[in-house]
């Protein structure tokens, strides 16, 4: 027996044939005028549902685009050919579907609406015997069931990347963390060390050819611990522990503790009053590590700003920007990558880990494109907005 | 008449650590003793009266918080803390749960004294 393709099989297993094409056909003329009202109906049911319409950001537009779209899905499930190329564009919708975050639930149920009113189409419009009516409506039962086993199989494929990922990840996560463990022994004792010099040099410590290498000593050992520290933190994955936390008083605590030299000035515009449900520390940490970004990539000299609004789901957006040089295009996509960096001493582990955080909040993280200098733009969910919420 | 100093076990099986650690403290006042190992420690702590217990969690053989553990049930109230570079929340318990104080490696100098002088 040939191998069978992924679609051939489960047309094979509903009993797709040509005959149902041939019905599918059939059904195009008398459904397609009432193709529009059924895509409105669709896209209200998904604005109405919090859950739901988390998934679209670009607004009316996005609604418009999408809309249009979902017609010419139609036309194409009615008119086919349902042959090999059919599932390959079948299968890239779905993808979309995954990229977009639609929670599978809503791309399940939300396939069952269109069936039910293009089955009430049938009902009412198509005319002649009934048998006629039960071919149709068959055909029409069975290509939305292959779809719905597509959509399936790319959240699956999905998952199954994520898996892979999260595996490679923690492996390298949990030798990173037993090197990173066995290096903090040595980095204690240089440190002590460097201590017990200091003090059995007394004054000579402060002789300017001495002093330069003990600071250099202890400024490059404070350096490797913060180097493991993230690490530690990048492969121990805690989960965020979430409260409610006012942003401005976060905003202040993160600049305080970013220690920013006081040629680098901060300014924060964020709501009087906002609070949001996150884990204060860890999004502390993100803020912390922007804010040193940009003072470094600065050159410890210019201005930093930090903006923050609500979302209408409640949410809110956190800017981070500088007016310092910028972040080349090629870098913009890869500095979110563990190990990736474009400081001469940087360790590739800060951004990986603010993304890593936004992410595990519900949240993204992401460089923007600019006219000058740098700004990351954060999206935190608000506490009643994310898809784990009923 | 001069006040005997206080005695402070250190115990790590990272020698040179435990020797700078020791020489921290006596410059601080206390006169301390190095263990490397919590077999050489046990011993130790108990003919030598030691007043105050500091060790790595990570030992061969016997971990710290054991280590902490069968040294308070022969000399009750012992004053202890446990040293660690893992500060999970499991590696914190055990600590806590063997009476003793922990304190994260690297060690911050500043609050292994503050936490001395508080015993």
């Amino acid at each position: 027996m040939k191998n069978l393709s992924f679609f051939e099989n489960i047309k094979l297993y509903v009993g797709f044939t040509d005959v149902s094409s041939a019905a599918l056909r059939e059904l195009h003329p008398i459904a397609a005028p009432f193709f529009h009202p059924i895509v409105d109906d669709f896209y209200a049911a998904i604005e109405a549902h919090p859950g739901a319409s988390q998934a679209i950001t670009g607004g009316q537009a996005q609604i418009d685009r999408l809309k249009q779209t979902l017609i010419r899905w139609m036309d194409k499930m009615l008119l086919g050919p349902h042959d090999e190329e059919y599932y390959e564009l079948r299968a890239r919708i779905g993808r979309m579907h995954v990229r977009i975050a639609l929670p599978q639930q809503y791309m399940f149920t939300a396939m069952d609406r269109i069936r039910v009113r293009l089955l009430d189409v049938v009902r009412a419009q198509v005319t002649g015997d009934p048998a006629k009516i039960d071919r149709i409506a068959t055909a029409l039962n069975q290509i939305l069931d292959l779809e719905l086993a597509i959509m399936l199989e790319t959240y699956r494929e999905d998952l199954e990347a994520k898996h892979r990922n999260a595996e490679r990840l923690a492996t390298i996560g949990q030798f990173a963390a037993s090197i990173g463990h066995e290096l903090r022994n040595p980095l204690g004792v240089v440190e002590s060390s460097l201590y017990l010099l200091r003090q059995h040099l007394r004054t000579e410590a402060d002789a300017p050819p001495v002093k330069k290498h003990l600071d250099r000593i202890g400024s490059e050992v404070q350096r490797a611990n913060k180097t493991i520290h993230d690490l530690l933190d990048l492969a121990r994955n805690r989960p965020p522990q979430k409260r409610a936390t006012s942003i401005p008083e976060l905003v202040d605590s993160a600049a305080e503790a970013a220690l920013l030299p006081a040629s680098v000035a901060l300014h924060a515009s964020v709501p009087a009053g906002l609070t949001l449900s996150i884990d204060p520390d860890q999004i502390r940490q993100v803020l912390v590590n922007l804010f040193t970004n940009a003072a470094q990539a600065m050159k410890g000299r210019g201005q930093i700003w930090v903006e923050a609004e609500t979302t209408d789901e409640h949410g809110a957006r956190l800017r981070v920007r500088d007016d310092g040089p910028g972040i080349a295009a090629p870098d913009r996509a890869r500095i979110f990558e563990a190990l990736y960096t474009t400081k001469a001493k940087g360790s590739g582990l800060g951004l990986a880990l603010c993304r890593r955080i936004l992410e595990a909040h519900g949240g993204a993280i992401e460089a923007e494109v600019t006219a000058a200098g740098a700004s990351f733009l954060l999206t935190l969910p608000g506490a009643a907005s994310g898809p784990e919420q009923p | 008449m001069k006040t005997k100093a206080i005695t402070v076990l250190v115990v790590d099986d990272n020698h040179e650590l435990a020797e700078n650690l020791a020489e921290i403290l006596g410059m601080r006042g206390f006169a301390a003793v190095v263990a490397n190992s919590a077999e050489e420690a046990l011993p130790r702590a108990l003919t030598d009266g030691a007043d105050l217990l500091v060790t790595d969690f990570r030992l061969p053989g016997m971990s710290g918080a054991e280590l902490v553990r069968r040294l308070r049930e022969k000399r009750e109230g012992l004053r202890a803390i446990v040293m660690s570079a893992y500060t999970d929340d499991t590696t914190v318990a055990a600590a806590r749960d063997a009476g003793a104080d922990f304190l994260p490696k690297p060690v911050d100098l500043g609050a292994l004294s503050r936490m001395l002088s508080a015993a």
